[in-house]
């Protein structure tokens, strides 16, 4: 039995324009979780509620989403805007640094996030200091940084909400 | 290559998506998506057309349904209830979860699609490995129509049936029935007794509820004597 939690709202593939529109649009038909080639989107299940059960869910810590932009064109309802390719327009969500749990931000080298961020050197930068810094207009959401964020629980988490720029 | 589910699948560039699935969405998203619209229009036109040919070809719940009802029909298990089949409830339930949709902000109807919950959770089996407790619904049914209600899911609750059971004209293929010197009717009543929903070909209304699965015609071609008044007609 697979049970989901979700304690925040959940990140929603790429393409969703926002959560209230995704809701109405997505038929639960699983299309997008089975082109995945990374297995990064999964189902909601019972248990997260009636209103979101069967939609895709992305839950960056286990595995983010990699913008191989495969799961926007086969959704049948329009719940993923089809025409979206380029994954920098992408928003599933924004990066938020927690600044007292941060390797870097404590003074230790770490450029994890930073190194591995596909909108590279854009969506997270590193200040003066090294320290990472993510830029809210830039981040598309992915999840790749809470991916890889050496800290547990990450010190870097996405959370989902937003229109496609 | 096939993907997707009953509530949308794909067979190459071909899309077909389940008409209540479509339609909750238009009405509560107040957009009518290009693509939706065309890969809605298909399983239509074939309802138009051929009837709910979907519900017994192609429906897993019906195949399951199908196949307990003949066991419990084997061991002349009794039903608790015994209503004649009628459609309205099954209309009433699809116009209540039809209104639900756009005040709730989701396809409320797929909630409780037997077709749609028991290929999503196949699919889970396959890529995931796992299922869901949603499949639960299965047991549910099952076990109510083996000692509740007779074909209870698909006569008298199916919201995705009743949507697509809307689709007919007078021109939809039919049981049709003929009574005349060259088919002779011995009124032997096997093409009803071959009805696991309870219709009875020989006469009175049997649509929207009657799926064109054939059984009654089969039964009645393997009596020997006779004309074989029962065939499918446009």
């Amino acid at each position: 039995m697979q049970v989901i939690r979700m304690s925040r709202k959940p990140v929603r593939p790429p393409g969703v324009h926002s959560e209230k529109d995704f809701l109405s649009k997505c038929i639960r038909c699983g299309k997008c979780l089975q082109v995945c080639p990374y297995k990064s989107i999964h189902m909601a299940g019972f248990f997260d509620g009636l209103s979101v059960m069967g939609s895709p869910v992305i839950s960056p810590r286990e595995t983010p989403c990699y913008l191989c932009m495969k799961c926007p064109p086969v959704c049948p309802s329009g719940a993923l805007d089809r025409t979206l390719k380029d994954k920098k327009k992408v928003r599933m969500g924004t990066a938020s640094i927690n600044k007292k749990e941060c390797l870097a931000w404590q003074d230790t080298l770490c450029r994890s996030c930073y190194q591995s961020c596909p909108i590279f050197d854009e969506a997270i930068t590193m200040d003066e200091n090294l320290r990472p810094v993510v830029d809210e207009r830039k981040c598309v959401g992915c999840g790749i940084c809470e991916n890889v964020c050496p800290v547990d629980p990450a010190a870097i988490v996405v959370r989902a909400g937003g229109d496609n720029r | 290559m096939l993907t997707g589910t009953l509530y949308s699948f794909a067979v190459g560039p071909v899309w077909i998506t389940d008409p209540l699935s479509g339609f909750q969405v238009i009405i509560s998203a107040f957009a009518a998506d290009r693509i939706l619209l065309v890969s809605m229009a298909i399983p239509i036109v074939f309802a138009l057309v051929f009837g709910r040919v979907f519900c017994g070809w192609m429906c897993p719940q019906n195949t399951i349904s199908e196949i307990f009802d003949s066991l419990a029909d084997r061991i002349m298990l009794k039903r608790l209830l015994n209503p004649s089949p009628s459609p309205k409830i099954r209309y009433m339930i699809m116009a209540l979860l039809i209104l639900l949709a756009p005040l709730l902000g989701f396809p409320v109807a797929n909630l409780i699609s037997a077709p749609g919950i028991i290929s999503v959770q196949a699919a889970n089996y396959i890529y995931a490995g796992s299922v869901g407790v949603e499949l639960g619904l299965l047991g549910l049914i099952v076990l109510s129509e083996i000692f509740l209600v007779r074909r209870l899911w698909c006569n008298f609750v199916c919201p995705q049936g009743a949507f697509l059971g809307l689709f007919r004209t007078g021109k939809t293929l039919k049981v049709y029935y003929r009574e005349d010197e060259e088919h002779m009717c011995g009124k032997c009543y096997e093409c009803a007794t071959a009805c696991q929903f309870g219709l009875n070909p020989m006469g009175g209304k049997i649509y929207p509820l009657c799926h064109n699965c054939g059984d009654c015609i089969t039964a009645c071609e393997r009596i020997k004597a006779g004309g074989k008044p029962l065939s499918f007609k446009f």
